[in-house]
């Protein structure tokens, strides 16, 4: 079953992305929220990501018209009976997760994938809110969406080898992007690795080591990182690196993931990054350095 | 002998059908948004009104029997049965360095045209779908390929390849191909046909200029040089595209701006050209309008299209050694008088003389546009790329 019609149900910053990609490779996208301004929040800042890459001579006019038309807003579940596939990317918290793949379950027929777009969470623990939880399945994107061409297969204990394909078939052949096929595991292979780079980074900076600028420097130039490990965190959202450092932590019991002292002090004063304007470095509203 | 000559996109698909007894058009039209639930088919019979057909159409096999089922259609069609299409020419971009001429459909030859998808990766794949679509509509019907880029096959070495590291060209077969070529040839026979001199006797500038444009030198009835090359994206400044430019713009552009290669190669082919410069439109006639009404930029840009056309004519009557008849064609190239006007300006040195009057005259037809003094004849001649390939597929279609 080919798949033409996506639903992404969650329109935060992963959401828009996914939508947007979706869109843009041609898929029709279903998108879904919990209120209508949130909804038309998303739109917008859809439309203004189009604009800033028509500014970058990546979109014309027209095709950023085409990519809009085919990003429908929803407002009930029942809808998304229609799409082969649907995408949660609602809040990493494992009840609201629980609870809007039971929901999304309810709705669509056994056949349409059920993909979760989680990071850190456990697929087969997610997968227990469906009535057919061999349709459940992890879909792992990495901001930015548009940019990075790699998505995590996540396979849960339950989840079937005719999903797997089907997902595998739908990420490589579809939307053309490298799938890596992943076993369960907290973090997965990207955010397990990538958290604990900058989780060292950060015990480096508060040994007095070196400057935050210079460690970027080091990572950048010395080893071809296109960020060094804090304007990364800072473009993740510094909650979002300490939200996945806990969970690991608290799921492997090593040491190692113990989040830093300084990066709990930067989310408690609200210096989240690229969102907030502030971080390690300080950011213009478009997200670039200043 | 009724054949389909068909132009599959990815998206979307154009068809004619030709009775090749008098190469009369039955019928044409064209599928738009495959893969949607509202696609629509639209049919035009000459002498009747357009039918419009919207209906769920999700891939090219469904396309096609669409198309099959609009012609034989008891009201709106123009056969009786579906068996009188007795061969299908399909139109493909790329056919590498394997393809010198149009050839019947194998399995060897749906194979080369799957190799080739690496260098039309936009292109090659919808005309495959189109080709096994009609397949599995029309089972037995013979079909015919016909390339964009075999007319310039016959370029010699110093025309086609690029002064870079050779094993490029052995490792990628990076070379010039050159596009546009059923028109280039269909154009030249016909302004040789005009003429009524044989085409092996005349040196040739034939300017194929619309959306897209390039130029091609002819000289002993082949193709000897064109402006395009690996890809549509070279030689004369276009629409939305820059042609020719120092390559060393593109990674200076990327460093700086901090673009990624799909930005760079987006910006070349769709936000350059007469877009670029004039701000306002891709589309000449919107230019010559602002031109006309005053607008500084879109002079600049008509300037600026108008001088890279004249110096690609000019060089290609060095390469050649003289210039015998230089044609105009497609969609700017039949209609703009202005671009022709200005074109040809520049070239009286080689005892080109326009005549205005001439020029001016708007025809759907093949005609002068020169002085009867002009050692240079300049011709205007209409494309009809479809028809060449209809001629082709019957005539490959009847020697088998």
């Amino acid at each position: 079953m080919k798949v033409r019609k996506v639903g992404v149900v969650g329109m935060g910053t992963m959401g828009q992305g996914i939508a947007e990609m979706l869109a843009f490779k041609g898929l029709e996208v279903l998108a879904i929220e919990k209120s209508d301004e949130k909804i038309t929040q998303a739109i917008r800042m859809i439309e203004h990501s189009l604009d800033k890459q028509i500014e970058k001579w990546a979109l014309t006019q027209t095709e950023k018209k085409l990519v809009m038309n085919r990003i429908h807003p929803i407002n009930n579940y029942a809808e998304l009976a229609e799409c082969e596939l649907v995408i949660e990317t609602v809040s990493e918290d494992l009840d609201t997760k629980l609870q809007i793949i039971a929901e999304i379950d309810k709705n669509c027929p056994p056949e349409v994938i059920l993909a979760s777009n989680t990071s850190t969470l456990s697929l087969t623990e997610l997968a227990s809110a469906s009535s057919h939880p061999e349709r459940v399945i992890g879909m792992h994107f990495i901001h930015p969406v548009f940019k990075i061409d790699l998505v995590e297969i996540v396979r849960g204990l339950k989840t079937s080898e005719d999903t797997f394909q089907r997902t595998k078939h739908f990420i490589e052949e579809t939307i053309d992007k490298k799938g890596i096929m992943v076993f369960e595991s907290p973090g997965f292979v990207t955010t397990r690795l990538i958290c604990l780079h900058i989780n060292e980074a950060l015990h480096v900076l508060e040994e007095g080591v070196a400057t935050a600028e210079d460690i970027d420097s080091a990572m950048r130039i010395g080893y071809s990182f296109q960020h060094g490990p804090f304007e990364m965190a800072d473009r993740f959202g510094l909650d979002s690196v300490l939200a996945a450092l806990e969970i690991m932590f608290r799921d492997y019991g090593e040491l190692k993931y113990r989040p830093s002292i300084v990066l709990k002090k930067m989310v408690r004063a609200g210096q989240l990054g690229v969102k907030t304007g502030v971080g390690f470095f300080n950011y213009n509203e478009d997200g670039e350095r200043i | 002998m009724k054949v389909l000559v068909i132009n599959a996109g990815s998206s979307s698909l154009k068809y004619q059908l030709y009775n090749m007894q008098n190469e009369t058009v039955l019928a044409s039209g064209s599928v738009e948004r495959i893969g949607m639930d509202s696609s629509i088919v639209t049919q035009e019979v000459p002498g009747r009104d357009e039918t419009r057909d919207v209906s769920e159409i999700l891939d090219h096999v469904t396309a096609i029997k669409r198309v099959v089922d609009m012609l034989t259609h008891a009201e709106h069609g123009v056969l009786e049965r579906i068996e009188e299409i007795e061969a299908v020419g399909h139109r493909v971009v790329h056919g590498g360095e394997v393809f010198k001429q149009s050839v019947l459909v194998t399995d060897e030859v749906k194979l080369e045209i799957r190799r080739l998808f690496d260098l039309a990766p936009l292109h090659n794949p919808a005309h495959m779908m189109g080709i096994t679509a009609v397949e599995s509509n029309l089972p037995g019907v013979p079909q015919v390929v016909v390339f964009d880029t075999a007319f310039h096959q016959s370029m010699p070495k110093e025309s086609y390849l690029y002064p870079i590291p050779t094993v490029l060209y052995r490792r990628h077969k990076i070379r010039r191909y050159g596009f546009h070529g059923t028109s280039h040839h269909y154009v030249s026979d016909q302004a040789a046909a005009f003429l009524e001199q044989p085409l092996e006797s005349l040196k040739m500038v034939t300017c194929h200029i619309g959306n897209g444009a390039s130029c091609t030198a002819i000289k002993d009835g082949k193709s000897f040089d064109t402006s395009m090359g690996l890809t549509p994206l070279e030689g004369l400044m276009m629409g939305t595209r820059s042609g020719d430019l120092d390559p060393a713009i593109v990674p200076f552009t990327m460093n700086k701006e901090e673009l990624l290669l799909s930005e760079v190669n987006s910006m070349l082919n769709k936000h350059s050209g007469l877009m670029a410069v004039s701000g306002i439109s891709s589309d000449m006639r919107e230019i010559v309008e602002a031109m006309e009404d005053g607008d500084k930029n879109a002079k600049l840009a008509f300037d600026m299209y108008t001088y890279r056309l004249r110096k690609y004519i000019g060089a290609y009557a060095a390469a050649m050694n003289g210039l015998d008849v230089l044609v105009f064609t497609a969609g700017v190239g039949e209609n703009s008088t202005h671009v022709r006007a200005a074109a040809c300006e520049g070239l009286t040195f080689l005892g080109l003389e326009l005549d205005h009057e001439r020029n001016a005259v708007r025809s759907r037809q093949t005609r002068r546009i020169s002085t009867d003094n002009s050692r240079i004849t300049v011709l205007v001649v209409p494309t009809n790329e479809e028809l060449l390939i209809a001629r082709d597929t019957f005539s490959i279609v009847q020697d088998k």
